[in-house]
């Protein structure tokens, strides 16, 4: 028979354990999905609104990496265990990261529901993973230098603009890698005759060149540059800041597509969960609020965009149509020679 | 247990930092070596194997690009370093011999307040000086004094101007230490025995100072010729630095086996200046190594 007082320490040490033991329980029920994300305007949003509402509805939470660049951090981390579930870069480090087998190779509409109403685009044989937005990279101009609005690539080599033109360093940035692209094509073969590219990049000297967008958007909003390349969203979002005299063009060959895309890594412990935020990524009213916050190109195409959004961006099968996708695949397979040989031709 | 077998006080006391050391210097520092020998990381990936190709890749450059950057590296962290000892050499001299408590406080203040402001933040303002629309070139257009602007950035005189304003405190704190330990009647000494003001400092006071120019000099070269924010955002097309290619191969290119040799080769080349510049001023102080 069980004395009443070794009832009670039998009792206490059970609700001692109990105690100790609940928040650990508590956890492990808890799933942790784990992502990389931009900063800025996309990651303000991101943190108070988009992730907080997910992981209400998925009862998780969500550890957002906001420190670029994430591709390094993966690519030393345990592929069992990876250090994200969730890999959002643009498409070109997605290719690096999927020769290495650090993320998948094709996902689809039965992993991710919504990947039925995107653009063909998002997932073209020139994409690893899934695109949830893409901007248009074309040419960010100046309205009060007496420039007419560019119509072509072609345009940026105007002597006029010796010195006030603006580019990229071609080996750290994938903007800078397209327009490369984009000179074989305008001037040459295709946007794989590089020695068109290379030809034309050497007539584009003197040219300002800078390693990330954000600092394009202050050359352009400064006049330290009258002409340059960049994305659509790194012009547009300042509509309506002191009113800015800068402007978008795009060009008549085609505009470059800078994709945001999704992947999800091999060696996941949450692997349904990934594939439930990709799909809820693409939700349609998630989408309308990221493309609004940041003036990005919804991929799927049920989205509804408020009027000047919509009159803007690619938001229709013919604007999308006019979307070029660099092969990333072949690019990066040369980068080495690329890089060395636009560093000799660029410096000095 | 003898005595001689326990550690005394001052090796516990050291042990702290001797323990950091290893963990955040000799240890990565011995895994990025490591990896400069493999031709992927051999922990996540099985097929690595054992490899000089990476040190071939430098050696032969065939890119035409890697001894360019070598060169410019060293080239830009002499300058900056040549160029901080000119402006800090007699600023710390000038705060070491001040009589003047409230004036010593308020020069101090003066030179690490820099230092409170980030080095991006720095670079930025320079760039608002220094480029095409900057400061600079928007006043002298507006008088009328140039047409053009200035080449003043995108080059590697932007980047030394903007390295040295960063540095010069390094080298201002360092020598001042030293410089204030110098008995200042030695000089007085020299002086009355006949010696003019210039002699005095030149034979007396310089040579003393030494110690401070070496460890001053190495820290401000040590720290420019390590500098990546600055000759990025500065050096325009003009500048290409091992840093930087350090960081691409790391950050765009996916290649940490290379940049682990890149590293290694530069921490040698700087070594093999360090130890020769120690010689160099023991040599002139007339006595044996100094560092």
């Amino acid at each position: 028979m069980i004395s009443r007082r070794k009832a009670l320490r039998t009792g206490a040490g059970l609700a001692a354990i109990a105690a100790v033991g609940a928040p650990s329980i508590l956890h492990a029920q808890t799933k942790t999905l784990k992502i990389t994300t931009w900063g800025g305007k996309w990651g303000e949003v991101m943190k108070a609104t988009v992730l907080p509402a997910f992981e209400k509805e998925f009862k998780c939470t969500v550890s957002a990496d906001q420190a670029f660049p994430f591709l390094p951090k993966l690519q030393v981390s345990s592929k069992n265990d990876p250090i994200y579930d969730v890999l959002h870069t643009n498409s070109n480090e997605q290719w690096n990261a999927v020769v290495e087998g650090l993320v998948m190779a094709k996902i689809t509409a039965k992993e991710v529901p919504n990947i039925a109403d995107v653009y063909p685009y998002a997932v073209s044989d020139k994409i690893v993973g899934v695109t949830i937005f893409t901007s248009a990279i074309g040419l960010g101009f100046r309205t009060d230098k007496g420039l007419t609005k560019p119509t072509s690539w072609k345009d940026l080599a105007d002597p006029k603009l010796a010195g006030a033109r603006g580019g990229y360093l071609i080996p750290v940035n994938s903007l800078g890698q397209a327009h490369l692209m984009m000179l074989g094509k305008v001037y040459g073969k295709g946007l794989t005759d590089l020695d068109a590219a290379y030809k034309a990049l050497e007539a584009l000297k003197p040219i300002k060149l800078v390693d990330f967008t954000g600092q394009m958007e202050k050359m352009l909003l400064s006049a330290e540059v009258s002409m340059g390349v960049i994305h659509d969203s790194g012009v547009y979002r300042y509509e309506g800041a002191n009113m800015q005299p800068v402007d978008f063009a795009s060009p008549s060959e085609g505009v470059l597509a800078l994709e945001q895309v999704l992947n999800v890594t091999p060696g996941s412990k949450v692997k349904e969960l990934a594939f439930a935020y990709i799909d809820y990524m693409l939700r349609p009213d998630v989408q309308k609020l990221l493309a609004e916050a940041v003036w990005y190109s919804p991929a799927n195409k049920k989205v509804k965009l408020e009027a000047k959004y919509d009159a803007k961006l690619l938001t229709t099968p013919e604007k999308v149509a006019t979307l070029i996708q660099p092969d990333w695949k072949w690019y990066n397979a040369r980068r080495e020679d690329i890089d060395a040989r636009v560093t000799k031709i660029l410096k000095g | 247990m003898t005595n001689a077998a326990r550690p005394t006080p001052i090796a516990w006391l050291i042990a702290p930092a001797g323990l950091l050391f290893v963990l955040f210097f000799v240890l990565p520092f011995a895994v990025m070596t490591a990896m400069s020998f493999y031709s992927g990381n051999p922990v996540t990936n099985p097929n690595a194997f054992l490899t000089t190709r990476h040190y071939e890749r430098f050696i032969f450059d065939t890119a035409g690009i890697f001894h360019e950057a070598l060169w410019s590296t060293l080239r830009i962290g002499l300058i900056t370093t040549v160029i901080s000892l000119l402006i800090g050499y007699p600023l710390a001299h000038w705060m070491a011999r001040m009589q003047s408590r409230l004036g010593h406080a308020l020069v101090l203040m003066a030179v690490i307040a820099p230092m409170l402001t980030g080095i991006v933040v720095r670079t930025f303002a320079w760039m608002t000086i220094l480029q095409d629309k900057g400061v600079i070139n928007t006043t002298l257009m507006q008088w009328g004094l140039i047409e053009k602007p200035l080449p003043l950035m995108y080059n590697e005189f932007g980047t030394i101007v903007a390295l040295v304003h960063i540095y010069v405190p390094f080298m201002v704190l360092t020598l001042t230490g030293v410089i204030g330990r110098i008995d200042e009647r030695l000089e007085q000494a020299a002086r009355s025995l006949g010696a003019g003001r210039l002699r005095a400092f030149v034979e007396v006071t310089l040579p003393l100072s030494l110690p401070g120019i070496l460890a001053g000099s190495l820290l401000v070269f040590a720290l420019s010729i390590s500098a990546y924010v600055t000759p990025s955002l500065m050096g325009g097309t003009d500048v290409l630095t091992l840093p930087m290619l350090i960081a691409q191969q790391v950050g765009t290119s996916f290649n940490p086996n290379f940049a682990g040799a890149l590293g290694v080769i530069l921490l040698l080349v700087s070594l093999a200046i360090v130890v020769a510049y120690n010689r160099i001023l023991a040599r002139l102080a007339g006595g044996q190594g100094m560092a």
